[in-house]
């Protein structure tokens, strides 16, 4: 084989500054701009798989819908199975299947804008998937992000996932109620959320119990 | 795995490039990831080798530039590095969103880069 090298001379070196997320932000930046038309706000949950992200939306649902109107979007990788429960609400449920990947963006959520009425709606909850890592650079076009930990996970979960927290306006500690037997501090993981960013609210929530769902509630209406 | 998605972003962007500039192989692709964002760069240079397999991109090398993070605080008006988490759990340090000075919420200036920032071509 006869291999001819490039002469330095035929050799280009071009400076650019291409943004890798633009893509996906100026997207979630049509949608945010859609659902202003709408008056609408959205507000997408992050957060491990079993930290009730689905049982707190659930709750919150049937809080605010005879309030207000609300729909949900629910992510998730492979199943239908956080659905359920929300349809029962009787409010518009868009199933967002990103079957391999890791994390919501901002095309699947304006595909899914198109799915729905947005008239009369004023709530739009988004379920991002159960990944503390991935969906932390991709913005959707939300309002504000919660961020949802349960006691379960252990007394690390703030400090393991710095990323989370930074973009988030909400911290609900979820399964409060299992504080004492988990041996966690609820009041050490609030402080770990305040050394990260010390403009969080944290709101410790039961939703087997319903504590604390009242607040979260006024929380996301005031956003 | 996110950084497969950051790595078929660079490729996609690249191979356009290419394209259009009459590229016959690239050599070099020099990219900025930002402190702040959760992008790693074992996992990035793993996939954009696996993903640039029989492409004009093949055997090029991806130069991975650290930016560091800095911060603004608009309640004291501190400019500069960020504080980090001030307990050592052994791991790497986290930067935290606190201000170093006041106490209160700061806002970032850099560190959430993730882009391309050069490429090294044959004609």
């Amino acid at each position: 084989m006869i291999t001819i090298e490039a002469s330095p001379a035929e050799i280009y070196d071009i400076e650019l500054e291409h943004s890798l997320l633009e893509a996906n932000a100026k997207l979630a930046r049509d949608n945010r701009a859609k659902l202003d038309r709408h008056g609408i706000t959205a507000i997408d949950f992050m957060g491990a798989i079993g930290s009730g992200k689905t049982t707190l939306i659930t709750r919150l649902v049937e809080k605010l819908k005879p309030r207000l109107g609300v729909a949900v979007f629910n992510g998730d990788a492979t199943t239908a199975a956080d659905v359920d429960p929300i349809v029962a609400h009787n409010v518009p449920v868009v199933q967002l299947a990103t079957v391999n990947g890791c994390h919501l963006d901002a095309n699947l959520v304006g595909k899914a804008m198109d799915k729905i009425d947005l008239t009369n709606l004023k709530l739009l909850l988004i379920e991002n998937i159960g990944n503390l890592i991935c969906p932390a650079e991709f913005p959707l076009g939300s309002k504000a992000r919660v961020v949802v930990v349960s006691v379960t996970e252990g007394p690390w979960m703030v400090r393991k996932h710095p990323h989370m927290f930074h973009g988030a306006a909400i911290v609900v500690i979820n399964k409060a109620d299992l504080a004492e037997v988990m041996d966690v501090s609820i009041a050490e993981l609030t402080r770990d959320v305040h050394r990260l960013k010390p403009d969080i609210k944290v709101i410790a929530t039961s939703c087997k119990t319903g504590a604390g769902i009242d607040e979260v509630a006024q929380a996301l209406l005031a956003v | 795995m996110h950084e497969l998605s950051i790595a078929s972003g660079i490729v996609e962007s690249v191979l356009e490039f290419a394209e259009t500039h009459h590229a016959s192989r690239v050599v070099e692709v020099r990219v900025a990831i930002g402190e702040l964002t959760c992008v790693a760069e074992e996992p990035l240079k793993f996939c954009y080798e696996a993903i640039t397999k029989d492409t004009p991109l093949e055997g090029s090398t991806m130069t991975i530039e650290h930016m560091d993070a800095t911060v603004h605080c608009p309640h004291c008006s501190y400019q500069g590095t960020p504080k980090y988490w001030d307990e050592d759990a052994g791991g790497p340090q986290v930067a935290t969103l606190q201000c170093p000075t006041c106490g209160k919420a700061v806002e970032a200036v850099t560190g959430h880069e993730c882009a391309i920032k050069g490429i090294k071509y044959v004609t």
